[in-house]
Protein backbone atom coordinates (compact mmCIF):
# COMPACT_ATOMS: atom_id res chain seq x y z
CA UNK A 1 0.00 0.00 0.00
CA UNK A 2 2.74 2.63 0.74
CA UNK A 3 4.89 1.34 -1.78
CA UNK A 4 1.72 2.09 -4.42
CA UNK A 5 1.75 5.09 -2.59
CA UNK A 6 4.83 5.86 -3.29
CA UNK A 7 4.92 4.97 -6.82
CA UNK A 8 2.53 7.36 -7.65
CA UNK A 9 4.48 10.14 -6.16
CA UNK A 10 7.41 9.39 -7.78
CA UNK A 11 5.61 9.19 -11.31
CA UNK A 12 3.73 12.38 -10.42
CA UNK A 13 6.50 14.19 -9.31
CA UNK A 14 8.74 12.93 -11.18
CA UNK A 15 7.09 14.25 -14.62
CA UNK A 16 7.19 17.70 -13.31
CA UNK A 17 10.36 18.36 -14.16
CA UNK A 18 10.27 16.72 -17.68
CA UNK A 19 6.77 18.51 -18.90
CA UNK A 20 8.32 21.57 -18.45
CA UNK A 21 11.58 21.04 -19.87
CA UNK A 22 9.75 19.24 -22.86
CA UNK A 23 7.26 21.95 -23.23
CA UNK A 24 9.98 24.70 -22.98
CA UNK A 25 12.16 22.47 -25.78
CA UNK A 26 9.09 22.38 -28.00
CA UNK A 27 8.10 26.03 -27.56
CA UNK A 28 11.99 27.30 -28.45
CA UNK A 29 11.61 25.23 -31.46
CA UNK A 30 8.60 26.51 -32.96
CA UNK A 31 10.05 29.51 -32.70
CA UNK A 32 13.38 28.65 -34.23
CA UNK A 33 11.22 26.86 -37.23
CA UNK A 34 8.51 29.60 -37.19
CA UNK A 35 11.74 32.69 -37.84
CA UNK A 36 13.57 29.91 -40.47
CA UNK A 37 11.72 27.34 -41.58
CA UNK A 38 14.43 26.22 -44.26
CA UNK A 39 16.61 25.71 -40.80
CA UNK A 40 13.99 22.55 -40.11
CA UNK A 41 16.65 20.03 -40.75
CA UNK A 42 19.72 21.78 -38.45
CA UNK A 43 16.76 21.85 -35.84
CA UNK A 44 15.63 18.47 -36.41
CA UNK A 45 18.41 16.27 -35.01
CA UNK A 46 19.73 18.72 -31.44
CA UNK A 47 15.96 18.97 -30.96
CA UNK A 48 14.98 15.15 -30.84
CA UNK A 49 17.95 14.71 -29.21
CA UNK A 50 17.23 17.34 -26.55
CA UNK A 51 13.75 16.00 -26.16
CA UNK A 52 15.15 12.43 -25.77
CA UNK A 53 17.52 13.48 -22.44
CA UNK A 54 14.83 15.97 -20.72
CA UNK A 55 12.12 12.97 -21.32
CA UNK A 56 14.94 10.57 -19.75
CA UNK A 57 14.30 11.59 -16.41
CA UNK A 58 10.59 11.39 -16.54
CA UNK A 59 11.58 7.21 -17.57
CA UNK A 60 13.96 7.43 -14.47
CA UNK A 61 10.42 8.30 -12.82
CA UNK A 62 8.75 5.37 -14.22
CA UNK A 63 11.62 2.91 -13.53
CA UNK A 64 11.67 3.93 -9.84
CA UNK A 65 7.95 3.78 -9.50
CA UNK A 66 7.70 0.36 -11.56
CA UNK A 67 10.61 -0.99 -8.99
CA UNK A 68 8.67 0.34 -6.18
CA UNK A 69 5.37 -1.58 -7.47
CA UNK A 70 6.96 -5.24 -8.97
CA UNK A 71 10.20 -5.67 -6.84
CA UNK A 72 9.71 -4.35 -3.39
CA UNK A 73 8.38 -6.57 -1.47
CA UNK A 74 5.22 -6.51 0.07
CA UNK A 75 4.16 -4.39 -2.58
CA UNK A 76 0.63 -4.19 -4.32
CA UNK B 1 1.49 -11.91 -10.24
CA UNK B 2 1.04 -8.89 -8.01
CA UNK B 3 -1.37 -7.24 -10.64
CA UNK B 4 -3.33 -10.34 -10.32
CA UNK B 5 -4.50 -9.88 -6.62
CA UNK B 6 -8.02 -8.81 -7.75
CA UNK B 7 -8.66 -12.25 -9.32
CA UNK B 8 -10.42 -10.56 -12.22
CA UNK B 9 -8.35 -7.18 -13.01
CA UNK B 10 -9.01 -6.37 -16.49
CA UNK B 11 -5.89 -5.10 -16.95
CA UNK B 12 -2.58 -7.20 -17.76
CA UNK B 13 0.89 -6.29 -17.61
CA UNK B 14 3.62 -8.06 -16.36
CA UNK B 15 7.37 -6.12 -16.27
CA UNK B 16 9.53 -9.22 -16.96
CA UNK B 17 8.85 -11.57 -20.08
CA UNK B 18 7.13 -14.69 -19.61
CA UNK B 19 8.80 -17.96 -20.31
CA UNK B 20 6.90 -19.92 -23.02
CA UNK B 21 8.80 -22.77 -22.43
CA UNK B 22 12.61 -24.34 -20.97
CA UNK B 23 15.18 -25.65 -22.95
CA UNK B 24 17.84 -27.12 -20.14
CA UNK B 25 19.32 -22.98 -19.14
CA UNK B 26 17.46 -21.54 -22.28
CA UNK B 27 14.29 -19.91 -20.73
CA UNK B 28 12.47 -18.76 -24.20
CA UNK B 29 10.36 -16.36 -23.57
CA UNK B 30 7.54 -14.29 -25.71
CA UNK B 31 9.96 -11.41 -26.23
CA UNK B 32 12.52 -13.67 -27.71
CA UNK B 33 9.21 -14.33 -30.17
CA UNK B 34 8.54 -10.87 -30.66
CA UNK B 35 12.70 -9.97 -30.95
CA UNK B 36 13.01 -13.34 -33.75
CA UNK B 37 10.00 -12.09 -35.40
CA UNK B 38 11.40 -8.54 -36.38
CA UNK B 39 14.45 -10.31 -36.91
CA UNK B 40 12.86 -12.50 -39.54
CA UNK B 41 10.93 -9.45 -40.69
CA UNK B 42 13.72 -7.62 -41.65
CA UNK B 43 15.79 -10.50 -43.31
CA UNK B 44 13.03 -11.28 -45.61
CA UNK B 45 12.11 -7.85 -46.04
CA UNK B 46 16.22 -7.00 -47.13
CA UNK B 47 15.99 -9.94 -49.37
CA UNK B 48 13.09 -8.92 -51.13
CA UNK B 49 14.13 -5.32 -51.31
CA UNK B 50 17.56 -6.24 -52.55
CA UNK B 51 16.10 -7.86 -55.04
CA UNK B 52 13.35 -5.66 -56.63
CA UNK B 53 16.16 -2.54 -56.72
CA UNK B 54 16.34 -1.14 -59.50
CA UNK B 55 17.30 2.54 -61.00
CA UNK B 56 13.90 3.13 -61.34
CA UNK B 57 12.49 1.88 -57.74
CA UNK B 58 8.74 1.10 -57.86
CA UNK B 59 6.26 2.38 -55.32
CA UNK B 60 6.97 0.17 -52.29
CA UNK B 61 10.46 -0.29 -52.77
CA UNK B 62 10.37 3.91 -52.83
CA UNK B 63 8.28 3.69 -49.26
CA UNK B 64 10.71 1.56 -47.54
CA UNK B 65 13.06 3.88 -48.76
CA UNK B 66 11.96 6.50 -47.00
CA UNK B 67 13.41 5.38 -43.71
CA UNK B 68 16.29 4.93 -44.69
CA UNK B 69 17.08 7.86 -46.75
CA UNK B 70 16.14 9.62 -43.95
CA UNK B 71 18.26 8.56 -41.69
CA UNK B 72 21.51 8.42 -43.69
CA UNK B 73 20.76 11.84 -44.99
CA UNK B 74 21.47 12.76 -40.79
CA UNK B 75 24.40 10.00 -40.05
CA UNK B 76 26.06 11.19 -43.10
CA UNK B 77 25.73 14.74 -41.62
CA UNK B 78 27.03 13.87 -38.28
CA UNK B 79 30.92 13.66 -38.58
CA UNK B 80 33.08 12.84 -41.88
CA UNK B 81 33.69 9.19 -40.76
CA UNK B 82 29.84 8.18 -41.06
CA UNK B 83 31.10 5.02 -43.45
CA UNK B 84 31.91 3.32 -40.30
CA UNK B 85 28.81 2.99 -38.53
CA UNK B 86 26.37 3.50 -40.55
CA UNK B 87 25.27 0.06 -40.70
CA UNK B 88 24.99 -0.12 -37.00
CA UNK B 89 23.21 3.27 -36.45
CA UNK B 90 20.70 1.71 -39.37
CA UNK B 91 20.67 -1.24 -37.86
CA UNK B 92 19.76 -0.20 -34.64
CA UNK B 93 17.12 2.35 -36.06
CA UNK B 94 15.40 -0.80 -38.30
CA UNK B 95 15.63 -3.55 -35.43
CA UNK B 96 13.55 -1.21 -32.96
CA UNK B 97 11.36 0.46 -35.66
CA UNK B 98 10.12 -3.15 -36.79
CA UNK B 99 9.95 -4.20 -32.96
CA UNK B 100 8.26 -1.29 -31.94
CA UNK B 101 5.60 -1.64 -34.20
CA UNK B 102 5.12 -5.45 -33.98
CA UNK B 103 3.71 -4.81 -30.66
CA UNK B 104 1.42 -2.85 -31.87
CA UNK B 105 0.18 -5.51 -34.36
CA UNK B 106 -3.51 -6.40 -33.47
CA UNK B 107 -3.30 -9.94 -31.49
CA UNK B 108 0.85 -9.53 -30.08
CA UNK B 109 -0.71 -8.85 -26.36
CA UNK B 110 -3.80 -11.09 -26.60
CA UNK B 111 -3.13 -14.00 -28.10
CA UNK B 112 -1.73 -16.36 -25.66
CA UNK B 113 -1.59 -19.79 -23.80
CA UNK B 114 -3.71 -20.05 -20.27
CA UNK B 115 -2.08 -21.40 -17.39
CA UNK B 116 -2.76 -21.53 -14.13
CA UNK B 117 -0.32 -19.24 -12.03
CA UNK B 118 1.16 -19.85 -8.44
CA UNK B 119 -2.23 -18.10 -6.56
CA UNK B 120 -4.41 -20.39 -8.79
CA UNK B 121 -5.91 -17.76 -10.73
CA UNK B 122 -5.82 -18.34 -14.31
CA UNK B 123 -3.70 -15.98 -16.56
CA UNK B 124 -2.67 -15.69 -20.40
CA UNK B 125 0.59 -15.96 -21.18
CA UNK B 126 0.86 -13.83 -24.52
CA UNK B 127 2.65 -15.39 -27.27
CA UNK B 128 4.15 -12.58 -28.78
CA UNK B 129 5.77 -9.74 -26.60
CA UNK B 130 7.26 -6.53 -28.26
CA UNK B 131 10.95 -7.19 -27.88
CA UNK B 132 11.85 -3.77 -26.64
CA UNK B 133 9.26 -4.10 -23.64
CA UNK B 134 12.02 -6.28 -22.33
CA UNK B 135 14.78 -4.73 -20.63
CA UNK B 136 16.96 -7.92 -21.75
CA UNK B 137 16.26 -6.57 -25.25
CA UNK B 138 16.85 -3.00 -25.07
CA UNK B 139 19.76 -3.76 -22.64
CA UNK B 140 21.64 -5.63 -25.34
CA UNK B 141 21.54 -3.22 -27.95
CA UNK B 142 22.90 -0.45 -24.87
CA UNK B 143 25.83 -2.96 -24.81
CA UNK B 144 26.32 -3.24 -28.27
CA UNK B 145 25.78 0.73 -28.73
CA UNK B 146 28.60 1.22 -26.03
CA UNK B 147 31.03 -1.24 -26.55
CA UNK B 148 31.14 0.43 -30.15
CA UNK B 149 31.35 4.10 -28.76
CA UNK B 150 34.10 2.53 -26.60
CA UNK B 151 35.49 1.63 -29.72
CA UNK B 152 35.53 4.32 -31.71
CA UNK B 153 36.49 6.11 -28.85
CA UNK B 154 39.90 4.07 -28.61
CA UNK B 155 40.30 3.74 -32.66
CA UNK B 156 40.19 7.79 -33.42
CA UNK B 157 42.28 8.60 -30.12
CA UNK B 158 44.49 5.64 -28.84
CA UNK B 159 43.97 3.90 -25.82
CA UNK B 160 45.94 6.24 -23.73
CA UNK B 161 43.63 9.32 -25.62
CA UNK B 162 40.33 7.97 -24.26
CA UNK B 163 42.41 7.32 -21.10
CA UNK B 164 43.33 11.20 -20.82
CA UNK B 165 39.49 12.24 -21.57
CA UNK B 166 38.54 9.99 -18.46
CA UNK B 167 41.09 11.56 -16.34
CA UNK B 168 40.09 15.43 -17.88
CA UNK B 169 41.74 18.11 -18.44
CA UNK B 170 42.83 19.44 -14.89
CA UNK B 171 45.11 16.44 -14.35
CA UNK B 172 45.39 16.92 -10.47
CA UNK B 173 41.19 16.79 -10.50
CA UNK B 174 41.56 13.33 -11.28
CA UNK B 175 40.83 11.67 -7.96
CA UNK B 176 37.28 14.06 -8.29
CA UNK B 177 37.18 13.88 -11.88
CA UNK B 178 37.64 9.99 -13.02
CA UNK B 179 35.07 8.44 -11.29
CA UNK B 180 32.68 10.68 -12.42
CA UNK B 181 33.78 10.44 -15.99
CA UNK B 182 33.33 6.62 -15.60
CA UNK B 183 30.00 6.44 -14.31
CA UNK B 184 28.99 8.81 -17.11
CA UNK B 185 30.37 6.93 -19.47
CA UNK B 186 28.46 3.98 -17.97
CA UNK B 187 25.00 5.82 -17.36
CA UNK B 188 24.68 6.26 -20.75
CA UNK B 189 24.34 2.54 -21.00
CA UNK B 190 21.70 2.30 -18.69
CA UNK B 191 20.13 5.39 -19.40
CA UNK B 192 20.03 4.32 -23.39
CA UNK B 193 18.42 0.73 -22.71
CA UNK B 194 15.93 2.60 -19.76
CA UNK B 195 14.65 5.22 -21.95
CA UNK B 196 13.63 2.39 -24.45
CA UNK B 197 12.49 0.07 -22.08
CA UNK B 198 10.66 2.54 -20.29
CA UNK B 199 8.44 3.86 -23.11
CA UNK B 200 7.50 1.04 -25.11
CA UNK B 201 6.88 -0.60 -21.72
CA UNK B 202 4.83 3.14 -20.72
CA UNK B 203 3.04 2.37 -23.85
CA UNK B 204 2.10 -1.32 -23.35
CA UNK B 205 0.52 -0.04 -19.89
CA UNK B 206 -1.04 2.44 -21.25
CA UNK B 207 -2.33 0.78 -23.97
CA UNK B 208 -3.51 -2.22 -21.74
CA UNK B 209 -5.12 0.96 -18.84
CA UNK B 210 -7.25 2.45 -22.08
CA UNK B 211 -8.39 -0.82 -23.73
CA UNK B 212 -9.63 -1.56 -19.90
CA UNK B 213 -11.36 1.53 -19.54
CA UNK B 214 -13.05 2.03 -22.90
CA UNK B 215 -12.72 -1.16 -25.44
CA UNK B 216 -14.33 0.74 -28.39
CA UNK B 217 -12.89 3.53 -30.38
CA UNK B 218 -10.66 5.25 -27.72
CA UNK B 219 -7.90 2.44 -27.59
CA UNK B 220 -7.40 3.41 -31.10
CA UNK B 221 -6.15 6.75 -30.76
CA UNK B 222 -3.69 5.77 -28.33
CA UNK B 223 -2.48 2.94 -30.94
CA UNK B 224 -2.08 6.31 -33.28
CA UNK B 225 0.07 7.71 -30.98
CA UNK B 226 1.99 4.47 -30.13
CA UNK B 227 2.96 4.53 -34.07
CA UNK B 228 4.48 7.45 -33.30
CA UNK B 229 6.10 6.73 -30.30
CA UNK B 230 7.83 3.35 -31.75
CA UNK B 231 9.14 5.67 -34.65
CA UNK B 232 10.73 8.71 -32.49
CA UNK B 233 11.96 6.59 -29.93
CA UNK B 234 13.87 4.07 -32.79
CA UNK B 235 14.93 7.73 -34.01
CA UNK B 236 16.55 8.82 -30.54
CA UNK B 237 17.79 5.77 -29.63
CA UNK B 238 20.17 5.52 -33.28
CA UNK B 239 20.67 9.35 -32.95
CA UNK B 240 21.64 8.90 -29.67
CA UNK B 241 24.33 5.88 -30.60
CA UNK B 242 25.12 8.04 -33.56
CA UNK B 243 25.73 10.92 -31.22
CA UNK B 244 27.59 9.17 -28.60
CA UNK B 245 30.31 7.93 -31.05
CA UNK B 246 29.85 11.40 -32.96
CA UNK B 247 31.76 12.85 -30.18
CA UNK B 248 33.93 9.84 -29.20
CA UNK B 249 35.63 10.76 -32.28
CA UNK B 250 35.33 14.08 -32.18
CA UNK B 251 36.84 14.60 -29.17
CA UNK B 252 40.01 14.03 -30.07
CA UNK B 253 40.26 16.68 -32.24
CA UNK B 254 39.17 19.54 -29.85
CA UNK B 255 42.06 17.91 -27.68
CA UNK B 256 44.45 18.56 -30.32
CA UNK B 257 46.40 15.38 -30.50
CA UNK B 258 48.22 14.47 -33.59
CA UNK B 259 48.43 10.93 -33.96
CA UNK B 260 45.25 10.79 -36.33
CA UNK B 261 44.81 12.23 -39.69
CA UNK B 262 40.83 11.86 -39.99
CA UNK B 263 39.86 14.51 -37.43
CA UNK B 264 36.22 14.48 -36.90
CA UNK B 265 33.98 17.49 -37.55
CA UNK B 266 32.80 18.30 -34.36
CA UNK B 267 29.64 20.33 -36.18
CA UNK B 268 29.28 18.83 -39.42
CA UNK B 269 25.62 18.94 -38.46
CA UNK B 270 25.25 22.50 -38.61
CA UNK B 271 27.49 23.02 -41.16
CA UNK B 272 25.26 21.45 -43.92
CA UNK B 273 22.84 24.22 -43.59
CA UNK B 274 24.74 26.78 -43.57
CA UNK B 275 22.26 28.65 -46.04
CA UNK B 276 19.84 28.58 -43.53
CA UNK B 277 21.87 30.24 -40.93
CA UNK B 278 22.82 32.45 -43.29
CA UNK B 279 19.28 32.79 -43.80
CA UNK B 280 18.92 33.42 -40.03
CA UNK B 281 21.62 35.73 -39.43
CA UNK B 282 19.95 38.37 -41.82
Amino acid sequence: MDSNLAAGLAMGLGAIGPGIGLGIAVSKAMEALGRNPEASGAIFVPYILGIALAEAIGIYALVVSLLLIFVVPGAA
Amino acid sequence: MPEEEGGESLIHVAIAAEDLFVIGPLHFTNSMVGALMASALLLVGAWWFTRRTSLVPGRMVSVLELPIELMSGIVSASSTRWRGYIGLILGFFLMILVANWIGLLPGVGTIGITHIDEAGHEAVIPIVRPASADLNFTLGLAIVAFVMFVYWGIKANGGGGYLKELIGEPRYMAPLMFPINLISEFSRLISLSMRLFGNVFAGEVLLATMIALAPIIIPAVFLGLEVLFGFVQALVFALLAMTYIGTAIAEHHAAGHGDDDHGAEPDAGHASHSPAADAAAA
